[in-house]
């Protein structure tokens, strides 16, 4: 391994950084307000396709992008309205969206005449940014920047505090005067944003393409970067950052001819996962939760 | 009596059946063929496709009706086999992968008049059941031959193969290519004069599914001086592609080199037509296509087919190709009519940079291998795989 | 009073859910409808494919038996607490431990018995960092049952492709020796004596849970976890039981998958014909509410879904995409328990504004 090679496996880092850590803000400004949604997977697969088939209809990438995060918004709106007004049940919610996306994207794939991808245009893809050492995509500042101000939203202002307080005890909120429901209605609305715009950065910006597959159960690592970071988003900018590093290093050292003969490519490839799990077993430890996480509040 | 004359007329009908039948050929217009794909289902930009394709124009030159069953998971293969040949109503029903391997060994036993034909498989040995297996060791040693050579002459020392799972299947393509990239390093020395060594990096990345995988491999082969890269794992092409396209962009070029090459299907016209090189095409259309034909035509019969280079099952793309994939992007919206100009060109001007010799040499190489001068390793190669990576070192 | 109560109990989730499914089956009508399929003979190959035959039924059972395991798996940790989507990664092992115990020969009845406790003890292994890794760091079972979930994903590759390896065919491990395997009930499906295995392991877990002290004090840490603290139970040892007996099950799944389950008999590389049954275990034990009896129907519905499923693709020709997302629409139903309020209100609305139209 030579120096001049870290700089391309920083970039790759921070390039898969971007979709896990875009969805477990989404997810952290939820599970704050006690939503607890294990349908990322499914919600950012089908805002793939549509961001994909937006950038191509608006000929622009951040057309793309918009249709991508609106589609989110409309599931979270979905997701919403279940577990609050129709107190559904968060995990079959979240299965059952899964389960869907799987069979909607690949409909439209395969069924509707196309040869099961479909490949988005050069011109409407998001243009990176060149830095000399490497080229980074503008969605990298993006997720930094939503880091940042989902952090100063949730810790630093009233509607934080409102977020928090529907997420830890509802009905002293409710009594408070805070209408339980509409808050976490607009917390789902704004998670599948970002989880919407995590998808379409996935078909518009980082592969160029969409499958039926394409997500490849980033979704669940974006759930588990959630509880790496005890809700907090910098942290989970963090996490995102370390696993989409061990991630890019894993697949890249698995190339370099000397390294099969010292370790196989399988316990090679199971680097992030276990770097994951002694990060948080050594550094971050116990995380605390919103008690009311994941109960449907039922006005007594 | 009514019963009575319904019986005589089965009888009457059966027996005209009997007498006929030799004359009429086994199937009928208007019957109906299966085809049972693998867990990669539909979309697989592979050999479930390529499958796909195969029966689709089959089913409208013979006039027959088409149903497609996929599988949830590797525990449907064996009811969505048994429940297709329940039916009774299918002509033939092929199974694509050898996945579908002792599912299909089960069932030609339990429904042994009913016709049936495996992709990839080559080891069961029925009466009812044809096996085609294919030689993509033969297809995969022209591409690496023709790889090492571009490399050389473009002036790289190392070519890439990102592979998917590690499965047998697989190790046919690492052996040929292997085999192809030595070949094409002693030719290229012989021709020019000049010494080559162009080396192989090769990646076994575990998913058919995850192209981001595709993308950080390629970008680590690329950054380690690859001039080409060969996707063996499908839908993960889509990244080796990106990650090539953008190496380009940086470089504020859109033709390769470096070149993707592309497998299974003809992916040359991805990458507008100036960064896929060439593809090792597998023609598992061609294998469902004949086996469904067999049926149509009454020639139908178990055993093995073996397809490769000599009878057209593996090919490397050529301009034909292009054109009828090119339509097969523009059906599914992944290109328009209008692409179609401009990526006819610049595939054109592509392989016309590279020199007229290379070509030739591969057809020279293509040829020996038809022969049998050349045998590529290896048939088979779970048991010998480690044989020849030590042989044909990286 | 006391029995029509007890009724009211059962009766109410079962309506909820039949009218849930049937509101799902509605919905995925309008979709076929959409897409030009015939939602009417769609459905008749749907329920015949599921529950129609002998064979359907067979198969619908055999699509439920790791369910039950794995949706049991979930259900004991969630009954104290717990979120435990480790079974996945338990199942892998849990059907190593039981191919590799065909590396050695014994007689019938015992070689089966000592491959099922390998893959017990396999699970439990796997599942133990996960108690481990929480009662001593805090770790979140959620971020640990997925990375281990991955870590075993890689494992098992290795194991099928490096060292269980099947020497001639090399895509799966050695095959299950005869002596090993779970007989079929009915010849020429894939329904096996495996599901006796994980219907006691449902009847297990509701003595344990109701019947014993154990399973009390799970319940109660689950359910109110301060007042558990005031009785003195304690916590580290119901997330070591819930995530212990979680693992056998999870790894008796496995097994009975590669043991029972036709015609391979061993792990295929992608592991195709175990993937994901952790993952829909989680599904099956939100529909059968955590209870082991609810688990068993309600895994018999899943997997009859499933089996009906593949039968759609056969007469109407529905693909399976779409078979998907109808059943992804199925299930999203089953979540909304107020779809029964919302069809009320909805009705009485109508009412309401047929009677003031009337007026």
């Amino acid at each position: 391994m030579e120096v001049e090679h870290l700089w391309p496996i920083f970039f790759i880092s921070l390039h898969a950084m971007v979709p896990i850590t875009l969805a477990a803000i989404g997810e952290t400004i939820e599970e704050s307000a006690g939503l607890f949604n294990i349908g990322l997977e499914g919600m950012m697969l089908i805002s793939a396709l549509t961001g994909a088939l937006g950038a191509e209809y608006t000929g622009s990438a951040v057309g793309g992008l918009l249709v991508g995060l609106s589609t989110g918004a409309l599931l979270g709106l979905v997701f919403g309205v279940i577990n609050t007004y129709w107190k559904g049940d968060q995990l079959i919610t979240g299965v059952g969206i899964n389960l869907l996306a799987l069979g909607f994207v690949a409909f439209m794939l395969v069924n509707l005449g196309a040869p099961g991808f479909h490949i988005v245009p050069r011109d409407v893809q998001i243009k990176l940014i060149p830095l000399g050492v490497g080229a980074v995509s503008p969605l990298v500042f993006v997720t930094v920047a939503m880091a940042f101000v989902v952090y100063w939203l949730l810790h630093r202002t009233q509607l934080g505090i409102r977020i928090k307080a529907v997420g830890e005890n509802p009905a002293a909120a409710d009594v408070a005067g805070i209408s339980v429901n509409a808050v976490r209605l607009g917390t789902a609305i704004a998670a599948g944003a970002l989880i919407g715009l995590a998808g379409a950065y996935l078909s518009v910006d980082w592969f160029g393409a969409v499958t039926k597959e394409i997500t490849a159960g980033r979704g669940f690592i974006a759930l588990a970067i959630v509880v790496f970071s005890g809700l907090n988003p910098l942290l989970a900018l963090l996490g995102g950052f370390i696993f989409g590093f061990f991630d890019g290093f894993a697949t890249w050292v698995s190339t370099y001819p000397k390294i099969k003969e010292i370790i196989p490519w399988q316990f090679v490839a199971m680097a992030p996962y276990i770097v994951t799990l002694l990060v948080v077993a050594g550094a971050i430890g116990r995380v605390r939760f919103p008690k009311a996480l994941g109960i449907p509040y039922l006005r007594e | 009596m009514r019963i009575f004359r319904n019986k005589v007329a089965v009888l009457l009908i059966a027996l005209f059946a009997l007498v006929a039948g030799p004359f009429l050929g086994t199937a009928v217009a208007g019957g109906k063929i299966a085809l049972v794909t693998d867990l990669g289902g539909r979309g697989d930009l592979s050999f479930n496709d390529m499958g796909f394709k195969g029966a689709d124009e089959a089913a409208a030159k013979f006039d027959l009706e088409l149903v497609t069953i996929q599988s949830n998971s590797g525990t449907d293969y064996l009811p969505n086999l048994q429940n297709a040949a329940r039916t009774g109503d299918f002509d033939i029903i092929v199974g694509v992968g050898f996945l579908l391997a002792d599912a299909m060994a089960e069932v030609a036993d339990q429904f042994p008049d009913q016709n049936f034909a495996i992709i990839d498989v080559t080891w069961l040995g029925k009466p009812n059941l044809m096996e085609i297996g294919y030689e993509e060791n033969k297809g995969s040693a022209l591409v690496g031959a023709l790889g090492a050579m571009v490399a050389a002459h473009n002036g790289y020392d190392k070519i890439g193969a990102v592979l998917g799972i590690e499965i047998p299947v697989l190790y046919k393509f690492e052996a040929g290519y292997r085999y192809g990239m030595h070949w094409g390093n002693a030719k290229y020395a012989e021709v020019t004069g000049k010494k080559a060594d162009v080396g192989l990096l090769w990646s076994y990345t575990g998913t058919f599914s995850d192209i981001a995988k595709g993308k950080a491999a390629t970008e680590a082969m690329l950054a380690q001086g690859a001039g080409l890269v060969y996707n063996v794992a499908g839908p993960l092409g889509i990244g080796d592609l990106e990650a090539i396209t953008e190496h380009l962009e940086a470089k504020g070029r859109s033709a390769g080199p470096p070149f993707m090459i592309g497998v299974d299907a003809n992916q040359d016209w991805m990458g507008d037509g100036h960064r896929v090189l060439a593809s090792m095409m597998k023609r598992v259309d061609f294998g469902v296509y004949s086996a469904v034909e067999s049926v149509v035509n009454g020639t139908f019969e178990g055993g093995v087919i073996i397809l490769g280079p000599n009878n057209g099952g593996i090919a490397m793309s050529g301009k034909q190709d292009l054109a009828d994939f090119i339509d097969f992007g523009i059906g599914g919206g992944a290109i328009s009519e209008s692409d179609r100009g401009r990526i006819t060109d610049n595939w054109v001007a592509m392989r016309a940079a590279v020199p007229g010799w290379i070509w030739d040499a591969v057809d020279e190489l293509a040829a020996k291998i038809g022969s049998g001068e050349v045998v590529i390793p290896c048939g088979w190669c779970a048991d010998t795989i480690d044989q020849i990576r030590a042989d044909y070192p990286d | 009073m006391h029995w029509a109560q007890a009724l009211r109990k059962y009766l109410t989730p079962i309506t909820e859910s039949v009218l849930a499914g049937v509101i799902g089956l509605a919905i995925g009508a309008v979709i076929m409808l959409g897409y030009g399929y015939d939602p009417g003979a769609a459905y008749v190959s749907l329920f015949r494919g599921s529950f129609g035959s002998i064979f359907s039924w067979a198969e619908s059972l055999a699509n439920a038996t790791p369910l039950i395991l794995t949706a049991l798996t979930f259900a004991i940790a969630m009954r104290g607490g717990l979120f435990n989507i480790g079974a996945e990664g338990q199942l892998y092992i849990g059907a190593l431990a039981a191919v590799s115990v065909s590396l050695i020969h014994l007689p019938s009845p015992l070689h089966l018995i000592v491959a099922l406790l390998a893959a017990m003890v396999a699970g439990m292994l796997w599942s133990l960092p996960v108690a481990i890794l929480k009662l001593t760091r805090g770790v979140h079972e959620v971020i640990s049952t997925i990375m281990f979930n991955w870590i075993a994903h890689f494992f098992a590759f290795y194991m099928i492709a490096n060292v269980l390896t099947d020497p001639i065919r090399g895509e799966k491990t050695i095959s299950i020796a005869e002596t090993s395997r779970f007989a079929r009930i009915l010849p020429g499906s894939s329904l096996n004596y495996g599901i006796v295995v994980a219907v006691i392991a449902a009847l297990l877990v509701l003595f344990l849970l109701w019947r014993t002290t154990a399973g009390f004090e799970l319940r109660v840490a689950g359910h109110n976890p301060e007042s558990a603290h005031y009785a003195g139970i304690s916590r580290r040892k119901q997330v070591l039981r819930a995530f212990l007996i979680g693992g056998v099950l999870a790894g008796l799944a496995g097994a009975v998958q590669v043991m029972g389950r036709p015609p391979t008999y061993a792990l295929v590389t992608g592991m195709s014909q175990v993937a994901n049954l952790g993952f829909d275990g989680i599904a099956v034990a939100m529909i059968g509410r955590n209870h082991p009896i609810g688990i068993i129907f309600a895994a018999i519905f899943f997997g009859g879904l499933m089996v009906g499923g593949r039968i759609m693709q056969f007469s109407p020709g529905v693909p399976l995409e779409l078979v998907r997302v109808i059943e992804g629409v199925i299930i999203l139903a089953l979540a909304v328990p107020e779809l029964k309020r919302i069809f009320h209100f909805v009705r009485k609305r109508f009412s309401l504004r047929r009677q003031s139209h009337g007026s």
